[in-house]
């Protein structure tokens, strides 16, 4: 999951990145909105965490040259007057969501959580694909009920392959969404996480639950279930 | 709705809109009525009477003259015979003297016992006559006599007799009174008839130029209410030069008011984002990087959750403007609409359905900020707590003689509700109703320190319709 966090405060930004990357997510930072639409524009994220009052170009702008961009990934606008009058507008401008500073850093993982959830067309937390059942909350992921081990990594691409459930992913994408910048793109790593993942969600081989497309990527092969909308 | 939606109603009875009538002033248009009447009173009276006056002289003048005439023509028609006796004349020069009783009377008495008299005169007294001197003349009226009023003009003259000695002779003709005041009388009643309709007509016209020379007053008085009711941001029209000092003056003054409150909130936003991104700093520090459950994270999350509580409530606090003589009117029914869409976005996956309410036109007065803070926060907390319903009603009262209509506004949701014993606690400033729900609180704090503000009453009671809470927030009309 890779997220774009635009905050000017270099401690508040440094701690949420740092707690960002902790929790399994790729992080760029920016320190006001001129950088923030030059990454935005750039970079597939899955998410933007934009902070209203930033220096040059003001965050109601970011989000809005965003939009007009035809960037589509949700928007998170952190505000500190937290007035409604700023988070209409926010909204109106093509946020997502919002949160009030200071916020709990719990609050706003659950908040990125729902968010990239929604737009992937997940309305619930609990990601279900016949026997595989990822709760976003817990982040945890069960097998028939039996609670599976995964590190972060693992559970991230999981999480981004079952996002995209029946969808095509491609080696490029998950890279790009799983990892830092700095990350060596054309090592063997991904393949190493499927293939743990695909050991530990399926030790006997009789789901396979995640399908390689030769020369082009991986799909999430087991349809959702659990009554979710898509 | 239910009845017990009713708006609650105050009969308009003269309080602080309208002052005690014995105190206030008279008005301007009173006054200038009150003036221009003694004046054209007191020019018309003097008029009348100076007019009247000379009509009298005039009329007195010709009296004098046809007398004279009269009396000149009895002396030309009298004769002196050879015996020096005095022959008088046998014509009349007016067929009035032949008449008794007519009213005029000719008179001569000439030296000897001589006496004469016209028909018309004949058997009365007129030993008030004294005779005068030849060449003399007098003009004599009004005297009392037993004929009544009367004026009269003597003449006296020496007529030549054959014998050389001459006759002294006075000659009086006489009028009563009533025949001369009778023709002055109809002058004076035409004279009062006609002065009378100018005046009136004087008085019409210029209560018509007072009301045409105060309407850009009134304009101005209109123009100011519409601005109180927020109809207009100031004083928008055309006014006369001498008016122009004064309305500039208003204009610059609610000019001013605004950007004072414009600046006032800009820098309570920047207040704010100062405050608030250090707590944001110290409670992400701690909350990511300070590991496991030590005291000190836990009190110092503790002291920031409460310095966010303060600083986020006393800002709101100090950004609400309250109720203004000068609001602009704020239509509801776009901002709420913003507000649910946003809302809706925000809590996209609970599903729940937002029903409206919202009658046509309804305005807020006052800030669009308070009125985004208020529903806003009520809104947030209908959808905190809602199953899956929030109904939003807005309604107004209009009332005859009050410049803004009454509002009721009332959010109402699907959840559990609130006790009745909890709604006091909820409703007491900074008590959180639960503490799981972030800002719960601090949201019903903003409203009701809103509704303070602006004079509204807040109650919170169960929905009728939805069967779980319901916040109403009441304006009477103003």
């Amino acid at each position: 999951m890779r997220i774009l966090l635009v905050e000017d405060e270099a401690p508040l930004r440094e701690t949420l990145a740092a707690r960002l990357k902790r929790d399994g997510f790729a992080v760029d930072a920016a320190q006001d909105g001129e950088e923030g639409i030059y990454l935005g524009r750039e970079v597939p994220f899955d998410l933007a965490i934009i902070d209203l009052g930033l220096p040059k170009m003001s965050g109601m702008e970011l989000v809005k040259a965003l939009r007009e961009h035809g960037q589509r990934y949700p928007i998170l606008i952190l505000t500190a007057r937290g007035s409604w009058q700023d988070k209409v507008e926010g909204l109106k401008n093509g946020a997502d969501d919002y949160l009030v500073k200071p916020f709990h850093v719990e609050e706003l993982l659950a908040r990125i959580n729902a968010l990239v959830r929604r737009a992937s067309g997940w309305s619930k937390p609990i990601l279900a694909c016949g026997m595989i059942k990822l709760d976003t909350t817990a982040q945890s992921v069960t097998v028939e009920g039996k609670l599976v081990d995964l590190t972060s990594y693992e559970y991230k691409v999981l999480e981004y392959l079952m996002l995209h459930a029946g969808e095509l992913v491609s080696k490029a994408d998950l890279t790009e969404h799983i990892y830092q910048q700095d990350f060596d793109r054309d090592s063997n790593v991904l393949e190493v996480f499927i293939g743990r993942l695909r050991r530990k969600l399926d030790p006997e081989g009789t789901l396979k639950p995640i399908e390689t497309v030769r020369g082009r990527g991986y799909r999430f092969a087991i349809p959702r279930t659990d009554g979710d909308d898509e | 709705m239910d009845a017990d939606t009713a708006l609650p109603s105050r009969a308009p009875t003269a309080t602080t809109n309208e002052p005690a009538s014995s105190r206030r002033p008279l008005s301007l248009a009173a006054r200038a009525a009150i003036a221009t009447g003694f004046v054209l009173a007191g020019f018309l009276g003097l008029v009348g009477l100076t007019l009247s006056q000379a009509n009298k002289e005039r009329a007195l003048s010709a009296l004098h003259d046809r007398l004279q005439n009269f009396a000149i023509a009895y002396i030309t028609n009298t004769d002196v015979s050879r015996y020096g006796k005095l022959l008088w004349p046998d014509t009349v020069p007016d067929p009035s003297f032949s008449r008794p009783g007519s009213g005029l009377y000719a008179v001569a008495r000439g030296d000897h016992g001589y006496h004469w008299e016209s028909s018309s005169a004949v058997g009365r007294d007129f030993s008030f006559l004294k005779p005068l001197e030849p060449g003399q003349s007098q003009f004599v009226g009004p005297v009392d006599t037993r004929m009544g009023r009367l004026y009269y003009y003597s003449y006296g003259v020496a007529l030549d007799a054959p014998d050389k000695k001459s006759v002294r002779l006075t000659v009086t003709v006489a009028q009563t009174e009533d025949q001369f005041e009778g023709a002055n009388a109809v002058f004076r009643r035409t004279l009062v008839i006609w002065l009378s309709i100018l005046g009136v007509m004087l008085i019409a016209l210029q209560l018509l130029l007072l009301r045409w020379s105060l309407t850009p007053l009134r304009k101005v008085a209109s123009d100011m209410s519409r601005v109180e009711r927020g109809d207009s941001e100031h004083l928008d029209s055309q006014y006369p030069l001498e008016l122009t000092g004064l309305t500039e003056r208003i204009n610059a003054f609610i000019e001013n008011e605004r950007e004072q409150r414009q600046r006032y909130r800009h820098t309570l936003a920047d207040l704010a984002h100062s405050l608030k991104t250090p707590l944001a700093v110290i409670r992400s520090q701690l909350e990511s990087t300070v590991a496991g459950e030590s005291s000190l994270r836990n009190g110092v999350l503790d002291q920031v959750r409460r310095m966010d509580e303060l600083v986020a409530y006393q800002l709101s606090r100090a950004a609400t403007s309250g109720r203004q003589t000068f609001a602009s009117a704020v239509p509801i029914a776009g901002h709420a609409e913003d507000l649910v869409q946003s809302l809706e976005k925000v809590h996209a996956a609970k599903n729940v359905l937002c029903e409206f309410d919202i009658e046509d036109g309804a305005v807020f007065y006052g800030e669009q900020g308070d009125l985004l803070e208020l529903l806003g926060n009520l809104l947030e907390n209908a959808f905190k707590w809602s199953r899956h319903r929030v109904l939003l009603v807005v309604k107004t009262q209009r009332q005859p003689g009050w410049r803004r209509p009454g509002l009721w506004l009332s959010v109402e949701d699907d959840g559990p509700g609130i006790e009745p014993d909890k709604i006091e606690r909820i409703l007491q400033r900074g008590v959180r109703g639960d503490e799981r729900v972030q800002g719960h609180g601090i949201g019903l704090s903003i409203v009701q320190d809103i509704v303070h503000a602006y004079q509204a009453e807040l109650v919170v009671d169960r929905s009728p319709e939805l069967g779980g809470a319901r916040f109403s927030v009441m304006w009477a009309p103003a």
